[in-house]
């Protein structure tokens, strides 16, 4: 099992080093001189222009800043912004929210998920199923902005039951809404793949072999069929949280939230680079975490990976 | 063995002949017109209702997109801000937006840019995805690993923040472009991250078909290495991959909806599109009124995307008959 | 469990009233008839009105073919029918009671407690994500049998007395840590938990090895026999099931053909299909004379054919190596050594699947190579065809080592030698039609124009009697008999001196089985081909082999003739091997 879990780990590495790699040659390739950018209109000094640039190592060649960068973030160093605060207090200020927004939305979308995917695997081709599968259906059809607006138009602002935005003092009861919108096109995702899961399980030989020692239809349920169909479900939970952190830039944009996404979406709008890829590259370790956990919960759910 | 004595209901029994005729031992039905299994599934897609709905609806949209001009006398791109927000009239029959734009012309038209991005960013992530994932399955070894690594890494960088961030960078470094230039910056930039998952799913189906004998027959006839994957094992790979596409189309084309959203989708001032649309109506959603002039374009989106989906689900249902009901 | 709801479930349990167990029958079936819906209206039968009566204590064996009905009318009886299979019609009488028409949670009740079921495929019947010991207690908690401390020594008692060593630690272990015959033993365990009337085996070793299929099957017959336990047995197998039950029932076509006690229907066949199978059945066929008389002359007529082939031959000067000699494959200690993965990380195991294997097939011979599986009996094959690469020895054919052969050289031996696989449904490629898929030996060799190979494609068919109407079918419209004669025929396309039969009528039916060997043994004659036959039924070996290696654990532990192995077997395990042909001690009619 441990040799599992550092295999797993060592194989992470090359992932977090080539996507960061990337990341950084895309905003390297980015042409404009980003200091120019900073003082605006305003004629630039050539001695003060070469300390900043050497201050951001701009002087270096691409593949050592790329270096430095990386020396740096090990020690959770991420440089500073072009206005000279470190990247690292954004980050650290902006993560909390959008890391409770987007493990809000994992569970909303699991819960729900789950359990509407199952009841409709169950009774495939009943009134349920077939009206949980016209909502997936719309779910993924609209565009999730346009559900955000509507929602918060009648929530926050018809009905008035919550804020309409989140703003700087935000809080877990103020981030179900946007939990809710965020969550909503995977929870048609997790419904789809439940039910097909469930279905498919319902007619496997060994439930059968079940039904036939006179185990009840809920213990078949219970034991045989949900636990087996929960293993590709786990897969997809555990890639999802990545795509929620980066989903949360739209989400953080309608109701205003101070978190990852927005800080993402103004720093690439100004061309703020070190911002950019450090924001990134937090997603990236996200995402490769989030797979790793995952990795070692379907080892937990399936005897069978645990010793291969 | 001991003499049994016979019991009530064991008594020795012979079925008369003529109830079981005698069939000839494996004999061939030729009776039936013969079926390829891409034949059976075109069969059983034709008694599909959900293979109808979606083909008519993707007709329509295919029409629509091809002759805008057919459906409307209006110029989309055409706006006055003398007419922002009027009510329908003679020749714009659902209003005007409020840069005083013909919401229905303007839906029409968008078609056009919203499916090209859809079959474009499809097309480039399919192609790169069967040629990688056929290569690194059916090779194995180091040019697996290599391939196999390179999806990962970009399997790990969220799409849509990727996607920003090549576009933003795009818009700098070529700010003026026209249609086709625009939709094709928004291809690239969501096909660069997406062709992973293709590769993955193509990969693993890949493995499977080359472990089936038919693939050891092809090699003892003496066929070569390409010849057995471009003739046997690619063609038995395709039917999932080609389902995901068709579903991964319509995804693309709610993804350019939110990059239009974010301001970094095809550019309002060179393409007339549903995304932009969307994106401008915004504010009028925030305030409560003229909730029309986003549905319109919306529901447009929404349907198109659906007719791939449900054409997805469809041909899913025709190749593997095990999904359906049982 | 409380006392009330064990009331509740024994008056579910209990038989209908006036049902006297001295005299009644345990199981009656009445006249049943089975259907799959495919719509609201449309049904497809699959049983027709079958009878069939099953007294307690007593075993009684369905017989036949697949789509035959057996397995569609056990499952009718426990009421789990797969997908949309419906009773449409008849009685089916458990204790005087129509389990048919009873209500769901009165069939619950009775499942495991009156009727047990051991099903077919031991790989897939068990959850693969709970323990085994779990899965047994699961049985005997439903049924009201032990719970919790109780329940888990009872699992143990219930897994030794299923006759798996080490019961305790194995309990506490997955499916996939168990072998086969392991996991069948777990499902008998399971089947017996709570000592059911009425046990339905169906088909309970036939994916497994013969001997170990011999060892379960005795320890079943012991169990149910002590336990009085009447036993459903469901089969394809007619001397397995001759020897295992009293009262046989044979199925054809969704309707009982004949039935009556064991032998008497084994020795007087009296319906048409009955005749059939007992005269086609392997292991009752390998036994008769007439077999190996009829071999004689194949091998006569295929080494005299062989012979002038081969004399034609050597004036074209294309041939690679020497077609005149004697052995047209000598295998010399071929050795093939994989490296597994070890549980650590860069650990490697070697694992020996061929250790040191010579043998030789003669010319316009047969050589059969048996043994169960993971003997390496197909890497022997594979090597054989130059498929997988020895880890040491050499193959030659005509004389050459064939891993030194390259390009051209390399693609006439391709020609020269040819498999046929074991699975009729992977075998051929779906998306190729008939036609394509004989055509493309042929094109691939650039042989002849188009329409010359349409010619040469009918004539293919002709050879392996189908009609050359199928030349625009799909794989998937053929049955598995039909799909091996395509095969087959795809093989000989080039004119191959060898063919390698991997399994290759191991996965069919009874008679199209006999028939396909009929095939290979008339084209052989016609041909003079010789074959590699890869099996691991010993008891169709004596049907088409003229020389026979027997394979254990990678070894070639016996070789000698056919008639040599069978009468005076040197080797224990030649000799477990032939003990384990079911039906072999049945002393037939004739």
């Amino acid at each position: 099992m441990w040799w599992y879990v550092g295999k797993r780990l060592l194989q992470t590495i090359p992932v977090i080093l080539g996507a960061t790699f990337i990341i950084y040659a895309l905003v390297f390739l980015r042409p404009g001189d980003p200091i120019a950018g900073l003082f605006g209109e305003k004629p630039v000094n050539e001695g003060v222009k070469e300390q900043i640039e050497a201050q951001y190592n701009l002087d270096k060649p691409f593949l050592v800043q790329w270096l430095l960068f990386l020396k740096g973030a090990v020690t959770l160093d991420f440089g500073n912004s072009y206005t000279g605060r470190p990247v690292i207090d954004l980050v650290s200020q902006a993560f909390p929210v959008t890391i409770t927004l987007a493990l809000m939305a994992l569970a909303i979308e699991m819960v729900l998920g789950i359990v509407a995917g199952t009841i409709a695997g169950l009774r495939r081709g009943g009134l349920f199923d077939s009206t949980m599968l016209v909502t997936s259906l719309i779910v993924i059809a609209v565009p999730i902005f346009v559900f955000g607006f509507v929602l918060q138009l009648i929530f926050g602002v018809k009905l008035g039951w919550v804020d309409p935005t989140v703003g700087g003092d935000w809080s877990v009861s103020k981030l179900i809404l946007p939990a809710f919108v965020l969550g909503l096109v995977s929870f048609a995702y997790v419904l789809r793949l439940t039910r097909t899961s469930v279905a498919e399980n319902l007619s496997t030989d060994h439930v059968r072999t079940a039904r036939a020692k006179g185990l009840t239809q809920r213990q078949v349920v219970k034991n045989h069929v949900l636990r087996n169909s929960l293993i590709p479900v786990v897969t997809f939970l555990g890639v999802d949280l990545g795509a929620l952190m980066a989903g949360a830039v739209v989400t953080e944009s309608i109701f205003n939230i101070p978190g990852v996404g927005n800080l993402a979406y103004n720093a690439i709008k100004r061309g703020e680079n070190p911002t950019v890829v450090s924001v990134v590259t937090i997603m990236v370790l996200v995402y490769v975490l989030a797979s790793l956990l995952v990795d070692l919960l379907y080892a937990w759910l399936d005897p069978r990976i645990r010793y291969a | 063995m001991p003499e049994i004595a016979i019991r009530p209901g064991q008594e020795r029994f012979v079925a008369p002949l003529e109830e079981t005729p005698l069939q000839d031992v494996d004999s061939v039905d030729l009776s039936a017109a013969p079926e390829s299994q891409w034949k059976e599934a075109w069969k059983r897609l034709r008694k599909s209702p959900l293979f109808w709905i979606s083909g008519t609806l993707l007709v329509i949209i295919a029409i629509v997109v091809a002759f805008p001009g057919l459906f409307t006398s209006a110029d989309p791109s055409y706006e006055n801000l003398s007419d922002s927000l009027a009510p329908a009239r003679e020749g714009h029959p659902l209003g005007f937006t409020q840069q005083g734009g013909d919401v229905w012309a303007r839906t029409l038209y968008g078609a056009r840019a919203s499916v090209a991005v859809g079959v474009f960013a499809t097309l480039f992530v399919t192609v790169v995805g069967v040629v990688t994932g056929a290569i690194a399955g059916f090779f194995g070894g180091w040019v697996d690993s290599l391939i196999s690594r390179l999806s990962d890494i970009f399997f790990s960088i969220p799409l849509l923040l990727a996607a920003i961030v090549v576009i933003s960078i795009i818009n700098n470094i070529w700010p003026e472009r026209q249609f086709w230039g625009s939709v094709f910056v928004v291809v690239g930039a969501l096909a660069l991250f997406a062709w992973p998952q293709i590769t993955r799913q193509m990969r693993g189906a890949v493995l499977s078909v080359k472990s089936l004998e038919f693939v050891d027959a092809a090699t003892a006839i003496g066929a070569s290495r390409w010849k057995n994957l471009v003739r046997h094992i690619v063609p038995n790979a395709m039917a999932p991959v080609i389902v995901t596409a068709t579903i991964t189309l319509g995804v693309f084309i709610v993804a350019e909806a939110t990059l239009s959203f974010l301001g970094l989708g095809l550019p309002r001032s060179s393409v007339v599109s549903w995304g932009n649309d969307i994106a401008a109506a915004q504010v009028l959603v925030r305030s409560g009124q003229h909730l029309e002039v986003m549905f319109v374009p919306a529901t447009a989106l929404a349907i198109t995307v659906l007719a791939f989906i449900l054409l997805g689900d469809a041909v899913r249902e025709a190749f593997d008959p095990k999904a359906r009901k049982k | 469990m409380s006392t009330r709801s064990e009331a509740r479930a024994a008056k579910k349990n209990a038989p209908a009233p006036g049902y006297d167990p001295a005299v009644d029958p345990l199981l009656e079936i009445k006249d049943l008839q089975v259907g799959f819906r495919t719509s609201k209206k449309d049904v497809v039968p699959a049983v027709r009105g079958a009878s069939l009566t099953v007294y307690p204590g007593q075993t009684v064996a369905i017989v036949g073919e697949s789509g035959s009905g057996k397995s569609t009318t056990a499952h009718a009886v426990i009421d789990l029918l797969p997908g949309r299979g419906e009773v449409t019609g008849g009685e089916i009488l458990f204790q005087g009671r129509d389990v048919s028409k009873a209500r769901k949670d009165d069939i619950v009740a009775m499942r495991g407690s009156s009727i047990g079921l051991v099903p077919q495929d031991p790989m897939s019947n068990l959850n693969p994500l709970w323990k085994v010991g779990f899965q047994i207690k699961e049985a005997l908690e439903a049924n009201g049998v032990a719970k919790g401390k109780e329940a888990d020594r009872r699992v143990v008692e219930l897994l030794e007395e299923a006759g798996l060593p080490d019961a305790e630690r194995r309990a506490q272990q997955y499916p996939h840590e168990f072998s086969g015959g392991m996991r069948q033993r777990a499902l008998i365990a399971m089947g017996l938990a709570a000592r059911p009337k009425l046990l339905i085996a169906d088909e309970p070793t036939s994916a497994l090895d013969v001997t170990v299929q011999k060892q379960i099957l005795d320890h079943l017959e012991m169990l149910t026999g002590e336990l009085g336990v009447a036993v459903l047995l469901i089969t394809h197998d007619l001397g397995l099931a001759a020897e295992r039950a009293d009262h046989l029932v044979v199925m054809y076509k969704g309707k009982v053909v004949e039935s009556g006690p064991a032998l008497d229907i084994l020795q007087h066949p009296e319906h048409p299909y009955t005749q059939r199978l007992v005269s086609k059945a392997p292991s009752l066929a390998s036994q008769r004379l007439s077999a190996r008389v009829e071999r004689e002359e194949v091998k006569a007529q295929a080494v005299q054919t062989a012979g002038e082939i081969a004399a034609e031959l050597e004036a074209e000067p294309e041939v690679v190596g020497d077609v005149t000699r004697d052995d047209v494959i000598t295998v010399q200690n071929l050795t093939k050594v994989f490296k597994l993965r070890g549980k650590r990380p860069g650990q490697k195991i070697d694992f020996t699947a061929v250790d040191d294997v010579s043998f030789s097939l003669r010319r316009g011979t047969t050589t059969a190579i048996v043994g169960e599986s993971g003997s390496g009996k197909s890497t022997v094959a594979r090597m054989v065809l130059d498929l997988l690469e020895p880890t040491s020895g050499t193959v030659l054919f005509d004389g050459v080592d064939v891993r030194t052969l390259k390009g051209k050289d390399q693609l006439r031996l391709r020609r020269q030698m040819q498999p046929v696989f074991q699975n009729p449904y992977a075998s051929l490629d779906p998306l190729y039609s008939v036609y394509q898929s004989i055509e493309e030996p042929l094109r691939t060799h650039g042989i002849g124009s188009k329409k010359e190979r349409e010619a040469r494609v009918r004539d293919l068919l002709d050879k392996v009697s189908l009609p050359t109407s199928v030349m625009p079918r799909f794989p998937s419209e053929l049955s598995g008999g039909q799909r091996q004669r395509v095969a087959i025929a795809r093989a000989l396309a080039l004119q191959p001196e060898v063919v390698i039969c991997d399994e290759a009528v191991s996965a069919l039916d009874v008679l199209v089985q006999a028939q396909i060997l009929e095939l290979l043994n008339e084209l052989q004659a016609e041909l003079g081909l010789s074959y590699l036959f890869i099996t691991h039924d010993l008891a169709v070996v004596r049907q088409i082999a003229d020389d026979v290696i027997v394979m254990e654990k990678g070894k070639a532990v016996e070789q000698a003739s056919v008639d040599e192995v069978f009468s005076n077997p040197t080797q224990a395990y030649t000799r477990k091997l032939l003990d384990a042909i079911p039906g072999g001690s049945i002393e037939l009619g004739r």
